[in-house]
């Protein structure tokens, strides 16, 4: 078994890095303004249905890997400035249904537009082969996920700590009406965090189409993973989230080697047993960062 | 964006007057005397897709009975509900369809949970049941009901066609991804047995839950053991994942894949370096094999609902045309829309369709005893159709394929009412 | 008329309308059968609201009590030949097993947090269903047939109209009990423990053994709804123990309003009476459904039923009768 272990714990890390980014967005959304967005997996769909959109009319794999979460961005403002501004300062269980709506309205017009059928979306031929890296052959659009999801959370670290907007994003998840005190427009502060929730969601799907199939269910089944590692690695977290991210990637492919019956409800184990152990999560804190 | 409370108030309760008042008023354009069919399939979730099909290919049917005049003289009606794969639904549609909605026959479903709990649904409301879709093995095995049929292959059908093209064409070591639940369990026992009466051998066997978005740790394993072929028995989207994952990986130019059934919507959905491989298929619109040469009726069918649809008719189209043709021909037959009498009319009897030779619904079991087909994948069709995916090899008849009468008069009892 | 007659004459209104249901029901084609869904429903959101609306405990996976009543009462019928009324006991036994067993876990753990680990505990309870295909059928669930009742000489056979009765009656019981036990002492402390767990301590009251009891009492109207349901569709299966299921609960609770006791009903008529409605009207239903959840949010905050009362309360803001018509209304202080 040993020789397995290795690539599978790479393959781990990898799927963990890809958890990761969208526990992040979902979690940067909760800890601002206390949205539970059960919306988050339509919006994953909705940037890798944009970018099939895109590549269909000819663009390259790469011009819809930017473009198309930030189409997705500008959708999830309007939804934002629409559906969720009422919301805040109310109990989560509000977001939480308002959301699930917003789910399945999404879904129902993605297989208007789209079909119920799920439709074919690659990665470009360039990444399309496999890559030697010693102890095991990996498909090459892996690798490039992996990069990309680390370039994300590197840019998004260093936005929040060395820019002022940032600054005042983590100022506001302390206390928002101090910052409102000073001076700071909280509804502008809001609008952005959520738009870059949705951008992370969004380059998280575009990845996922080449990844996974693309049909208009086929973000659901990222969230309740991605919720776990939220919890896991603490709400109110974001280091936490990621670390959440990578555990239970690692976790799932590791219990898929030694107890494959299991790794399904290896998720929920952890997440009760960290649950009982320590509630707030491996760095969870009372909305602190990092 | 501030509602006004009162005003919205009054917007939703005039709403809800709307949504109920299409209730009041019975279903725009029945006809009072037309004979109604329940169809149950999911028109959202995961199998919108197929679902969809199977609804299509018996609108054809109704189209072409109501244009000979329909069944005893009186036209023919589709009432349709979305089971949503779910199934405590589906036996509360089948009770709206049969108690409201006065329908004579139910016919559907995909999930093989949803066939079971509306077969027995069926049962309990005296209705015939047409299972175009679900095909796990009770369904015409412990569960079998005097008035439930099955069109599509089952399980044992599926696992046994693909074992033996697999013994034929590539050795007798194999590989399995199973899928960790009742069906996959059973493709799993249906291939041990081909394996164990022809001296094969499973190599390993990688357990996968449903749902299963990553298969990269179970790929991983499958080298080392160098096996004759790997088998994919999972389905649908899960289908799709494996195969694109297996081609990342490079698995697909190393060893021969297939599995036991694969249908055309997950592969259309694929990019065309992940499709690959053998594979078992129910039907097909565009082979000898599948449709008989000179057989008229296959390829107008294959023509029209191609024209009518945009695109191709695939094996779910199938199943519902002829599930429904055959049940509104025994009616015919009958000259009775009495679910026994109907049932005995369904039985036994001998007919030409769309596929190649002849069938019929075994008197046993109410399985619907036709041939099974294995094809290898054309990864981009061919330059006329690119939807043509499927090169047919075999064609494995039913007998040699599906348990034996004695065998599932184990588990079956009719029970025909006296 | 006062408040409190108001709503004592709707209760009695509603009751006698659901008593013409298999009547009234076929006029709008509402099989009677769905109509025995919204009450079974109604006394599973009743479960949630125990705990979330009453206790302040968030119980996200309630489905795993429901379920587990569905499988009790289907295992004992088919391989057991558990009579009808039996086999609704076992069902409940299995979920107040399912309580003793996960609740001592449960109590650790307050908010958010608690709600997490009843769907973690819930989708453990799913697996084990899911993989013991020999034993439940796993993903293709199992068909029971509907027991035969004898009673003295006769053998009743329970049909759709006589179930719907059946749970008619089990219905009003359960919300007559519930609405019983909201005005107790105990009803009344685990008001108090939403509003402040920490000031329940300090007077002397071990708050743990309260929620452990509102526990026990959820999960055995989880798994009377559960049992009942499986009787209903003759059928059970794993998503009846799914977080979805759950949150389907907690839906109809929010819809309705939680912290009253007639929300439930409320929140189970919109939910399986719009949902079949609509489904038979359109494919396209998700969107319209999605589109109700959204509308109730943002018009009804308090759900359907408790936005109402509080907009009928605020008119009566001025009269004597208000704070006790909020008492007798079993409205809690709204937040």
């Amino acid at each position: 078994m040993l020789e397995h272990l290795l690539p599978q714990l790479f393959n781990g890390l990898i799927l963990g890095a890809f958890y990761a980014v969208v526990a992040l967005g979902l979690s940067l959304i909760m800890n601002l303004t206390g949205t539970i967005n059960m919306a988050h997996g339509s919006f994953l769909t909705l940037a890798g249905y944009l970018a099939f959109a895109l590549v269909t009319r000819g663009t390259s794999f790469w011009f819809a890997l930017l473009v198309a979460p930030l189409l997705t961005v500008a959708v999830g403002i309007i939804v934002e400035r629409t559906l969720m501004r009422p919301l805040y300062g109310r109990e989560p269980f509000y977001s939480l249904l308002l959301t699930f709506g917003l789910s399945l309205v999404a879904e129902e017009v993605y297989r208007l537009i789209w079909g119920a059928n799920g439709v074919p979306f690659s990665p470009p031929p360039s990444l399309a082969g496999t890559a030697q890296l010693g102890f095991m052959t990996f498909p090459s659009y892996r690798l490039f996920i992996a990069l990309a999801l680390i370039v994300v959370i590197v840019a998004l670290t260093l936005f929040l700590t060395h820019t002022r907007f940032g600054l005042r994003l983590r100022a506001a998840v302390l206390d928002s009406e101090m910052i409102a005190a000073l001076g700071t427009n909280t509804q502008i502060l809001y609008m952005i965090n959520f738009g870059i929730g949705i951008l992370l969601a969004g380059i998280a799907g575009v990845l996922a189409a080449g990844l996974l199939g693309l049909s208009p269910t086929s973000g659901n089944a990222l969230l309740m993973p991605a919720f776990v590692c939220v919890i896991i690695g603490g709400m109110g977290s974001l280091f936490g989230s990621i670390a959440g991210g990578v555990l239970v990637g690692v976790a799932i492919s590791l219990t898929t080697l030694y107890i494959p019956a299991a790794s399904e409800v290896a998720m929920y184990i952890l997440m009760a047993i960290v649950l009982l152990v320590r509630p707030r999560g491996l760095f969870g804190e009372e909305g602190i960062f990092g | 964006m501030k509602l006004n409370r009162s005003t919205f108030v009054k917007a939703a309760a005039a709403g809800a007057a709307g949504f109920g008042v299409p209730a009041f008023v019975p279903r725009l354009g029945e006809a009072a005397d037309a004979i109604k069919i329940g169809v149950l399939e999911p028109a959202t979730g995961v199998y919108a897709a197929p679902g969809g099909n199977e609804v299509n290919g018996m609108e054809m049917v109704v189209e072409a009975w109501n244009a000979k005049g329909g069944v005893l003289g009186r036209k023919i009606e589709l009432v349709k509900e979305d089971e949503q794969s779910d199934p405590g639904v589906g036996v509360q549609k089948a009770r709206k369809l049969v108690n409201q909605d006065k329908c004579v026959a139910l016919i559907g479903t995909v999930s093989s949970a949803v066939s079971l709990s509306v077969s027995g649904a069926a049962n309990a409301l005296g209705v015939l049941f047409m299972d175009t879709g679900g095909h796990t093995d009770d369904v015409t095995g412990k569960d079998c009901h005097w008035n439930t049929f099955r069109v599509c292959h089952s399980t044992w059908m599926e696992s046994h066609a693909i074992g033996a093209t697999l013994l034929k064409r590539f050795g007798k070591k194999w590989y399995l991804i199973t899928p960790d639940y009742a069906y996959g369990h059973a493709l799993e026992n249906g291939l041990k047995d081909v394996a164990a009466k022809a001296g094969g051998e499973i190599v390993g066997n990688e357990l996968t839950p449903l749902g299963t978005t990553d298969f990269s740790s179970y790929l991983t394993k499958i080298e080392s053991k160098k096996p004759d072929a790997v088998l994919v028995l999972v389905q649908g989207d899960d289908a799709v994942n494996c195969l694109k994952q297996m081609n990342q990986f490079g698995l697909l130019k190393k060893f021969p894949a297939g599995g036991p059934q694969v249908e055309l919507e997950p592969l259309w959905q694929l990019p065309p370096e992940a499709r690959e491989g053998y594979w078992g298929i129910e039907w097909y619109y565009k082979s000898d094999l599948t449709l008989g040469k000179s057989n008229k009726a296959a390829h107008d069918f294959v023509a029209a609902s191609a024209k009518k649809y945009g695109r191709p008719p695939t094996a779910r189209n199938c199943f519902g045309y002829v599930g429904l043709d055959r049940v509104l021909t025994a009616m015919a037959d009958a000259k009775s829309t009495d679910t026994a009498k109907v049932a005995r009319a369904i039985e036994g009897v001998k007919f030409t369709s769309i596929f190649d030779g002849s069938a019929y619904f075994r008197k046993e079991d109410h399985q619907l005893m036709w041939p099974m087909w294995v094809a290898k994948i054309r990864p981009n069709g061919t330059p006329s159709d690119k939807y043509d995916l499927f090169d047919v090899l075999d064609t494995h008849d039913a007998d040699s394929i599906e348990q034996s009468v004695a065998d599932k008069a184990k588990v079956c009892k009719l029970n025909y009412p006296a | 008329m006062s408040l409190q007659r108001l709503g004592l004459v709707a209760s009695l209104a509603v009751a006698v309308l659901l008593l013409f249901a298999p009547q009234i029901g076929p006029l709008i084609h509402l099989d009677t059968s769905i109509v025995s869904e919204v009450l079974l429903f109604a006394i599973a959101a009743m479960s949630v609201n125990l705990l979330l609306g009453y206790t302040g405990l968030p119980a996200f996976g309630n489905a795993a009590f429901f379920g587990l009543g569905s499988y009790g009462a289907g295992l004992s019928i088919h391989y057991f030949n558990a009579g009808f009324f039996l086999a609704i006991v076992i069902g409940i036994a299995a979920a107040l097993l399912g309580a003793l067993l996960i609740g001592p876990f449960l109590l650790r753990r307050r908010g958010i947090y608690f709600g997490l680990l009843t769907i973690a505990f819930g989708q453990v309870f799913y697996f084990i269903a899911y993989r013991m295909t020999n034993i439940t059928g796993g993903e293709d669930g199992m068909n029971f047939p509907r027991p035969l009742v004898h009673l003295g000489g006769t053998t009743i056979k329970i049909d759709d109209v006589i179930f719907y009765y059946l749970s008619y009656v089990v219905f009003f019981i359960a919300l007559i009990a519930f609405w019983y036990l909201v005005r107790s002492p105990f009803g009344h402390t685990l008001i108090a423990i939403k509003q402040n767990e920490v000031r329940v301590r300090y007077l002397g009251l071990n708050s743990d053994r309260f929620i452990f009891v509102a526990l026990i009492v959820a999960a055995l109207y989880a798994g009377l709804a559960g049992a009942l349901y499986g009787l209903l569709i003759m059928f059970t299966f794993p998503l009846a123990l799914d977080w979805h299921q759950s949150g389907d609960f907690v839906l109809m609770l929010i819809l309705g309003g939680q912290g009253s006791v007639w929300g439930p009903l409320v929140g189970a008529l919109i939910y399986v009476v719009g949902k079949d409605i609509i489904s038979t009207i359109t494919p396209a239903w998700q969107i319209f459904l999605g589109g109700l959840f959204i509308a109730c949010v943002l018009g009804f905050p308090k759900g359907l039923l408790g936005t109402t009362i509080s907009a009928l309360l605020a008119r009566e803001r001025e009269s004597d009768d208000s704070a006790e018509a909020a008492a007798a209304l079993e409205i809690s202080v709204p937040r």
